[in-house]
């Protein structure tokens, strides 16, 4: 038998490839000329459709909404228009799936992630297409194919997390933070970028299904692709992955970060104490931590602005409700009722030493999750309790045993619990008080229905550092802080930030490292009302697109999404 | 970047509109709008500048050799002579087509 392979077509035929023939509809078609104006300002090319291919057709006879990235243009980056446009797509179908008209969402992966000349639109765009998957998901299993060239890296792996079932090829990669960038943040000796054996054994679709990081290994024929996405249909809508907190917490406190693991050597353990069985529940805690904890000497504290405002807030007598140092969680009696607070802070015995200062990594992401759905748990029937995130964190973990084990996923389970919570009913605030970058900020603090920040210069608001989005788009720094000027999406600022709309509020306060009573009170007020507020919202991200500022520098944003629902 | 813009005198004109090829590396997107003018326009954005005179010259075989009437619309991300030339004749392929 011929075969007809899937990797080598554009976007477009692939969307078109994967529906019943004949079937196929392109929304905001090329020939609307939604072009990317961010890119034209900086003297890039821009494509007709923005590299996002939207359309619908059926299944199986079951009507379908297609969503497919054209990795040949930009690294499939999602920008201000692309991201709007699967935002956008995802939420017609997530009203038609209320409405009772069943829309099964296909989406075919080819991205490099955030498309670092449009940074925080594509973060923000990141954090809506997230909202709407946790929501769509209760509906109908949710399918992503990641088909290869580029397959599906950055802010885009936490997106592909989050979903019901993935296909991979051989070709395709799945992972958070792409070699290069490893390399850059964490040293040649943590990741070589330029060895692509062991690139492709770490992120690869094989070693991806193997260790269950993917659901289906497929051929490169569309043949193939298209009889896995009629089984995974068939299957409906399973436990998901980016639930699983105890199994993976278990998998990651077993394992030893001081040892060599290849990725072979993942695979032979994961099968041996049936971490990749369908029902796999912890028996028995395997804990090589415990005794690493065990011997350590009690960590330094060591101060950062998330510590010294959660303290602040949360007050001295309370008792940390994570089962990690750098996870803080308290309740607080705010306004007349509890509310959870939670941040992130540096600890130099954290067990993953890539996760020693302040970054979300492997064990944060899951145990953020934890704190988050054991209010939810606890609040069942009752008041829906408020949940804080305090937000200073310089970035994800960078290393290789991250991305081996999975940290997109990790990080995803912090985000499905921010939106799960939302959706139960939790008002999700967010408070930036230091660095909000990249991955990080997705997991905490971009789920949030209500944003407020310290109105502080020094605050970085980003997709990447800067050495590292210079290294990526092949440019100088003083290059791209030039590019800045006329983008506000990409500068690093909070008032740069604040242009785009999603901040609710940029406060001033007296001291902003070491924050004095007073300080305390006004953020308190705050947040008092950013609650009333998000409640009032019904606890949704909505409100970002109705700021006075969205209506003007997110303007596409929403007219994306207007002229799809016209088209729809 | 630069932005060059061309019209031709031409007669055949296209049956509807096309779309071909992606903004990548050494690559092009061109489409082709039918027309009621008696001129083809040619409206190019290209990532290098400094080559108007082999545009010109490509355009002008192009045009010497088809004689189609459109509004023509190109994204070049430093395409090859060759590759320019290919995605004109699929696009114009396309927009002749009998069964859109």
């Amino acid at each position: 038998m011929i075969m007809n392979s899937f990797v080598e077509l554009t976007a477009r035929e692939r969307a078109e490839a994967i529906v019943d023939k004949g079937t196929f509809r392109e929304l905001l078609d090329p020939y609307e000329n939604f072009r990317s104006p961010h890119l034209l300002k900086q003297g890039i090319i821009a494509q007709n459709d923005d590299g996002m291919i939207v359309g619908k057709g059926t299944f199986n006879n079951k009507q379908a909404v297609v969503i497919s990235m054209e990795g040949n243009f930009q690294g499939g980056g999602i920008g201000e228009v692309s991201g709007a446009k699967f935002a956008g797509a995802l939420e017609l179908a997530l009203e038609d799936n209320k409405k009772g008209i069943p829309t099964q969402p296909i989406i075919l992966f080819d991205t490099g992630g955030v498309r670092l000349q449009e940074a925080n639109y594509g973060l923000l765009s990141i954090s809506e297409i997230q909202a709407a998957i946790v929501e769509l998901r209760n509906y109908q299993p949710l399918i992503g194919v990641i088909p290869g060239r580029i397959g599906c890296f950055g802010g885009m792996s936490m997106t592909a997390a989050l979903f019901s079932y993935l296909i991979i090829t051989k070709e395709g990669r799945l992972t958070l933070n792409g070699p290069e960038v490893i390399e850059q943040e964490a040293g040649i000796k943590e990741f070589d970028a330029s060895d692509k054996v062991l690139i492709w054994n770490t992120l690869g679709g094989a070693n991806r299904v193997a260790t269950g990081y993917a659901d289906y290994l497929a051929e490169d024929s569309l043949e193939d692709i298209v009889r896995i996405i009629g089984k995974c249909i068939g299957l409906g809508i399973p436990v998901h992955r980016s639930t699983k907190i105890d199994a993976y917490e278990n998998l990651l406190a077993s394992i030893n970060p001081k040892e060599n693991l290849t990725p072979q050597g993942l695979q032979e353990y994961m099968k041996r104490h049936g971490f990749l069985e369908k029902d796999y529940t912890v028996k028995k805690v395997i804990s090589n931590k415990k005794d690493h904890l065990q011997k350590q000497l009690p960590a330094q504290v060591i101060h950062s602005r998330g510590r010294s405002w959660f303290n602040g807030i949360v007050g001295k007598d309370y008792v940390n409700k994570s089962k990690i140092d750098s996870v803080m969680c308290g309740d607080i009696s705010l306004n007349g009722e509890v509310a959870r607070v939670i941040t992130v802070v540096p600890d130099e015995n954290s067990y993953y030493p890539r996760a020693k200062g302040g970054e979300v990594g492997l064990e944060q992401g899951w145990e953020i999750a934890r704190c988050i759905r054991e209010a939810m748990r606890e609040d069942e029937g009752k008041v829906s309790r408020p949940i804080i995130a305090v937000v200073d964190t310089p970035s994800q973990a960078y290393g290789y045993k991250e991305e081996l084990l999975g940290i997109f996923l990790s990080c995803a389970s912090a985000v499905d619990a921010y939106a799960s919570a939302r959706l139960a009913g939790h008002p999700v605030v967010t408070l930036i008080v230091g660095n909000a970058i990249s991955g990080a900020f997705l997991a905490h603090g971009l789920q949030e229905s209500y944003i407020i920040s310290l109105d502080d210069d020094k605050i970085v608001v980003h997709a990447m550092s800067k050495k590292s989005a210079a290294r990526i788009t092949k440019r100088s720094i003083s290059e791209m802080d030039k590019a800045a000027a006329d983008v506000p999406g990409i500068a690093y600022d909070i008032h740069s930030f604040n242009c785009l709309g999603a901040l609710n509020h940029l406060i001033k306060v007296n001291n902003h490292d070491a924050p004095l009573n007073e300080d305390i009170n006004l953020i308190k007020a705050e947040l008092i009302k950013g609650i009333k507020t998000s409640r009032e919202n019904g606890n949704t991200l909505k409100y970002r697109l109705k700021t006075e500022n969205a209506i003007i520098y997110r303007a596409l944003s929403i007219e994306v999404r207007e002229k799809l629902k016209e088209l729809w | 970047m630069e932005t060059l813009k061309y019209t031709f005198q031409a007669e055949k004109r296209v049956k509807h509109k096309a779309h071909v090829g992606v903004v990548g590396s050494a690559n092009l997107e061109v489409i082709f709008l039918p027309t009621n003018n008696s001129f083809s326009t040619m409206d190019i954005s290209s990532k290098f500048e400094g080559h108007s005179a082999v545009w010109k010259s490509i355009l002008e075989r192009f045009f010497a050799e088809n004689n189609c009437l459109a509004d023509i619309e190109i994204n070049d991300f430093g395409a090859t002579s060759g590759v320019i030339s290919l995605r004109l004749l699929q696009a114009l392929e396309v927009a002749n087509l009998d069964n859109e």
